[in-house]
């Protein structure tokens, strides 16, 4: 993939960021610019991968999702007149992706397994690094014990907060810096996980 | 950031802590694969975009079929099933593939930095394509007549 540009004209999304930058870029896009299109694969890329995890896949499974959820926007881009509905189209159009019977047939490799040996691979270390990786350890543990939809309903939130996914906390209706009730029990349920975990290591 | 605790006993974490730790889990421990985001727009660089996807069937250990030396795989989109069967000769591959329906469609098989080689199926679906490079590939199908042409893609794969 080259950069190269026939104009020295600045693309039209030069200089945005946020739910503009995806605007401009799905005008673009629908007048078939490739380079509007893989700027929002970039952009977005991320959000639709902690999607699929989210939901249960493993990460092979994941990376088709990824493609599969991108070339079926790109392949009826028409369809989605509002920019502002791109976050809330590519969630849902994951979700049920991930829930496709195909990509559940085969997970080798229990979630939970995979993530805690990555972790413990992950950190070779001094004396309060290990304090710490063992506290982590347990968190995340408890994190991949929440049900998918609270895995899904954390990641979003987190995604959220960040200044380059303001279109999250729109697809969510989340104001910046909210948790709201929902999610609260998630992380209530967290908390009450860890406690369980406690002595156990 | 909260307090660290002694192990086996730890302070309960408030919300900030909690979302705080699975955002730096989600970019240390799961975050997409380096070359993720290339490999989505490879399979976007296609002339016409408007696609089916076909999904990648995985029956049993077919995980296993990246890197390994032989291997089948099944896509399935619709009313098509795709399968390719795997055999790696040197630093290429031979594409065995089968079509069902059957049908005299074109196939292509796309290799990032390698380009496209292109073949058609016989009358009873199959076809074979030899010396495939390596890397990130792609498999587009066209189906149909004049009167209704549809192109069915696969995600990419690294075989």
């Amino acid at each position: 993939m080259t950069d190269v540009q026939t104009t020295e004209v600045d693309p039209p999304w030069e200089g945005l960021t946020g739910a503009d930058l995806h605007a401009a870029c799905m005008r673009a896009a629908r007048a078939g610019d490739r380079q509007a299109m893989d700027r929002l694969v970039h952009e977005l890329t991320p959000l639709v991968w902690h999607v699929a995890r989210a939901n249960g896949l493993d990460r092979l499974t994941a990376e088709d999702v990824v493609q599969t959820v991108w070339l079926a926007l790109f392949s009826q881009l028409d369809k989605l007149r509002d920019p502002k509905a791109l976050a809330a189209w590519l969630i849902t159009t994951t979700r049920r992706e991930a829930q496709h019977p195909f990509g559940r047939r085969a997970q080798p490799v229990p979630l939970t397994d995979e993530l805690a040996e990555s972790m413990e691979s992950t950190h070779p270390a001094p004396e309060e690094e290990a304090v710490r990786a063992d506290r982590d350890r347990r968190v995340w543990r408890a994190f991949l014990r929440l049900p998918h939809r609270c895995q899904q309903l954390l990641r979003l939130t987190v995604l959220a907060g960040r200044a380059e996914y303001q279109l999250v906390a729109e697809a969510l209706r989340m104001p910046r810096g909210s948790v709201g009730p929902t999610r609260g029990r998630c992380l209530e349920s967290m908390r009450d996980l860890l406690a369980h975990e406690g002595g156990s290591r | 950031m909260n307090d660290l605790g002694t192990p086996g006993e730890m302070t309960s974490p408030g919300d900030e802590a909690l979302l705080a730790d699975i955002g730096r889990f989600m970019d240390e421990l799961d975050p997409p694969p380096g070359d993720l985001v290339q490999r989505v727009q490879f399979a976007l660089a296609l002339e016409n975009l408007d696609v089916e996807v076909a999904r990648w069937e995985r029956m049993d250990a077919t995980a296993g079929v990246r890197g390994s030396d032989t291997g089948t795989i099944t896509f399935t989109v619709s009313d098509l099933t795709v399968m390719i069967n795997l055999t790696k000769i040197g630093k290429k591959h031979r594409i065995d593939g089968w079509l069902v329906p059957a049908g005299e469609y074109g196939v292509e098989v796309r290799v990032a930095e390698h380009g496209t080689s292109s073949t058609t199926a016989d009358e009873g679906g199959r076809f074979v394509l030899d010396n495939v490079p390596q890397g990130t590939t792609q498999i587009v199908i066209h189906l149909g007549d004049v009167t209704c042409r549809r192109t069915v893609v696969t995600p990419t794969v690294v075989l």
